[in-house]
């Protein structure tokens, strides 16, 4: 990286199923008055914005972000809006890093959400199935969303050709169940959490209704969720001095992976193939290089969880487990256990805390600013264990082809 | 599609009234809600991705193919190569079968725009299995032996890719069948016709008839009639079943009954010759399925399973109401 970047502060909304009492307008605007709170700043200590938004068929209306800038005290500065699928947080987050390291700017506000549950369907009188035709729009015109897509299909895709070549790994329920249950116990300690209140035991999980067989029962999926989250980045020097201000601890960025893999599925060429998610893998082994870490290294991962089956693959891809034996999260014990740690122990080692925050499942999922609330997670449990290293992750478009990884380290004057 | 009237891009029931409605926040509030839409309609056009369609119409199957690498695109999305500094490609056709590239997904719940479509399948076709690099060909895959289920639709597959009688260049236009349920004699006719297939009324399949099933029936129909029994009026469960009207043959491996679904009320009866004529037959090999239903169970979640056999889409929504009954006749319940 040309300039070291740091993290100043981060906060989110409550993540909500649905938000009556505020539009997407309301939304930015809480999430950015409790950053800013949170790291004693004003609009006035800003350079510039970077806007995480999904999708604008969600917030029903075209240029989204223009309303924006004047209710988040952002008038007359810079702002780019980022949308890339389900890692719009992160490419958002990616992009006000870049602004930072190239020097163009020192202190970079970067908002992310998304109000997804005001869609509604009348045949079924419910929002659901106007929510997902919705995310179908992300498959293109000609072939794909005319025979039907939907978003589950995406990741349910990458689980089911992964199994083909890899079976008896994701495709155990129990195994399965089990990180559901842990999760779910994570999510209960996040008072943000769209799930705090729930209780799922592994059984519940494995008798849950199915939304695919064989590896998505209700119980495994993300959900959609109405919130916003936001970050201040800002160069070394104005980040030592924004600290001052709040003595909380800096949050380094080491490093940041990304990759896009090709739209089109096939064999050979520069096709995405169908058992793997090469996204992801080649993300995460960027971020470790430019960071100079190995996963060995890393103790907390906020991974992008959009079913459970596919955060198995991801944290094989990544190279915590091996691929074709992920079940080692469960089977090996790789998987920290919540109620072992509480809130203030740092995982042993061989064992990683894999999304305290209850993750996309029980946490939260507006998608334009999902992986906020990752990184707004990481950093606050990196500061609260006294944890060095730690990894947010966010995959996203059709058939989960976009991928990204951030390396993330606690200043040492923080320790 | 009703008579002569058009299919439209949007449904007709595909709306909402022009309103604005009081809805409650979480924080017991009340708060306004505007009932609008989004609402674009496009001619949209093909443009270079026009050639295979066409093809389509004409039941053909078109590829592009690099002249220098050697790749094939399937379908035909770009006529330039990427992977050789954009080299014109140039068109190849392609053979109407093909390997399924990895087990397809099932869609179940479908999107808005899919409603009353599902269950269906989708997945990548690979068809230019002689070239060595080759992109997929996306398709719809059915199956003439009822409802898709998990199991047919298997990584390694071999498919005949069928087209639709009447095409309109649209990727419906095509889809792919299990080769083995192709009678043999037309397995190379190319094109293969979907009127030359029995897809609409499958064979019901045949259930073995095992004597130590015959208890998991008796205390099955037990449940069934004992749930039924509770169903009274202006209750919940009796709102489930309003405006449906079915006789369902049921054949287990412990025997035969008939489901029957009318005026809000549901009857289960052993066979018997008075039994009019069944609207379908679903089979299942162990009728404890049905006593699972009744505890709070799910009978579309055996479908999908493809533990209970269903011929076809239009039975499905059927099971979606039953799964309901027994969480209605809690309510009732708890309510007294
Ligand atoms: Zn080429």
């Amino acid at each position: 990286m040309m300039r070291k970047v740091g993290i100043v502060n981060a906060a989110i909304t409550e993540c909500r199923g649905r938000w009556v009492e505020k539009t997407y307008w309301g939304l930015f605007q809480e999430a950015v008055r409790a950053t800013l709170a949170n790291a004693k700043m004003t609009g006035d200590d800003v350079d510039s914005v970077v806007w995480g938004i999904y999708n604008d068929i969600f917030e029903h209306q075209a240029i989204p972000e223009s309303a924006l800038t004047g209710l988040v005290a952002m008038t007359n500065k810079p702002g780019v809006r980022v949308t890339n699928g389900g890692a719009t947080g992160f490419y958002a987050m990616r992009a006000a890093i870049a602004e930072v390291a190239s020097g163009m700017v020192d202190v970079v506000l970067c908002a992310g959400g998304e109000k997804a549950t005001d869609c509604f369907d009348p045949v079924s009188q419910s929002p659901t199935p106007m929510v997902i035709n919705t995310i179908a729009y992300s498959w293109d015109p000609f072939f794909e969303n005319p025979l039907g897509a939907t978003a589950n299909d995406s990741y349910m895709q990458m689980c089911l050709g992964y199994n083909d070549s890899h079976p008896g790994d994701i495709g155990d329920p129990l195994v399965r169940a089990k990180i559901v249950e842990k999760l779910c116990r994570q999510g209960n300690r996040n008072p943000y959490a769209q799930r705090r209140n729930e209780k799922v035991t592994v059984e519940q999980v494995m008798n849950s209704r199915w939304i695919i067989p064989p590896f998505l029962r209700l119980l495994e999926a993300c959900m959609y969720t109405e919130g916003a989250g936001a970050v201040v980045f800002a160069s070394e020097d104005k980040a030592r001095e924004l600290a001052e201000r709040t003595g909380e601890p800096i949050v380094w960025v080491r490093g940041v992976g990304a990759a896009n893999e090709a739209y089109a599925v096939g064999r050979g060429g520069y096709y995405k193939p169908l058992d793997r998610i090469v996204s992801d893998r080649l993300a995460a082994e960027r971020a470790y290089e430019m960071a100079g870490v190995r996963p060995a290294d890393i103790k907390i991962v906020e991974l992008h969880d959009a079913f459970v089956a596919q955060l198995m693959i991801t944290m094989g891809e990544m190279g915590f487990v091996p691929i074709g034996r992920t079940r080692a999260l469960i089977d090996d014990g790789i998987m920290a256990d919540i109620d072992e740690l509480g809130d203030s122990k740092a995982p042993p080692d061989g064992q990683i805390l894999v999304n305290p925050s209850g993750g996309l499942i029980f946490g939260g999922h507006f998608v334009g600013g999902s992986n906020m609330f990752s990184l707004w997670s990481a950093r606050k449990e990196m500061i609260a264990r006294q944890v060095p290293l730690a990894l947010v992750h966010g995959t996203g478009a059709i058939n989960a082809c976009y991928g990204g990884a951030i390396v993330l380290e606690l200043d040492e004057r923080g320790m | 599609m009703k008579g002569k009237e058009k299919e439209m891009v949007i449904p007709r029931d595909f709306n909402l009234p022009k309103e604005v409605s009081e809805v409650r926040g979480q924080d017991g509030k009340p708060y306004l809600q505007f009932n609008t839409g989004m609402l674009t309609l496009y001619k949209q056009t093909y443009g270079e991705l026009s050639r295979f369609f066409m093809a389509l119409r004409e039941a053909r199957l078109i590829g592009s193919r690099c002249k220098t690498c050697g790749q094939v695109m399937v379908p035909a999305a770009s006529w330039h190569c990427p992977n050789c500094n954009f080299a014109e490609m140039e068109e190849v056709a392609l053979p109407h079968r093909g390997v399924l590239a990895a087990t397809a997904p099932i869609t179940f719940f479908p999107s808005a725009s899919f409603v009353g479509q599902a269950p269906f399948c989708r997945g990548y076709v690979d068809v230019a299995t002689e070239a060595k690099i080759a992109s997929f060909l996306p398709c719809r895959l059915r199956t003439t032996t009822g409802i898709p289920r998990p199991g047919i639709f298997v990584k390694g597959l071999e498919l005949k890719l069928v087209f639709e009688d009447k095409r309109q260049g649209t990727i419906l236009d095509i889809f792919g069948v299990p080769m083995v349920e192709i009678p043999k004699e037309l397995r190379k006719k190319e094109p293969l016709l979907a009127s030359a297939l029995n897809l609409k009324a499958p064979p019901v399949p045949k259930i073995k008839a095992e004597a130590a099933l015959k208890p998991a029936l008796a205390s099955a129909l037990k449940a069934m009639q004992g749930m039924a029994a509770k169903i009274k009026s202006g209750t919940r469960a009796e709102k489930d079943l309003a405006g449906r009207k079915h006789v369902i043959k049921v054949k287990t491996g412990g025997g035969e009954f008939d489901i029957k679904i009318e005026r809000g009320k549901l009857a289960v009866n052993g066979s018997s010759p008075r039994t009019p004529a069944a609207d379908f037959t679903m089979t299942v090999e162990n009728p404890a399925v049905f006593s699972k239903w009744v505890a709070g169970g799910s009978l579309s979640d055996a479908v999908m399973e493809g533990e209970l056999w269903l011929p076809n889409l239009e039975a499905f929504p059927v099971l979606y109401a039953l799964d309901r009954l027994p969480r209605s006749i809690r309510r009732d319940q708890e309510e007294k």
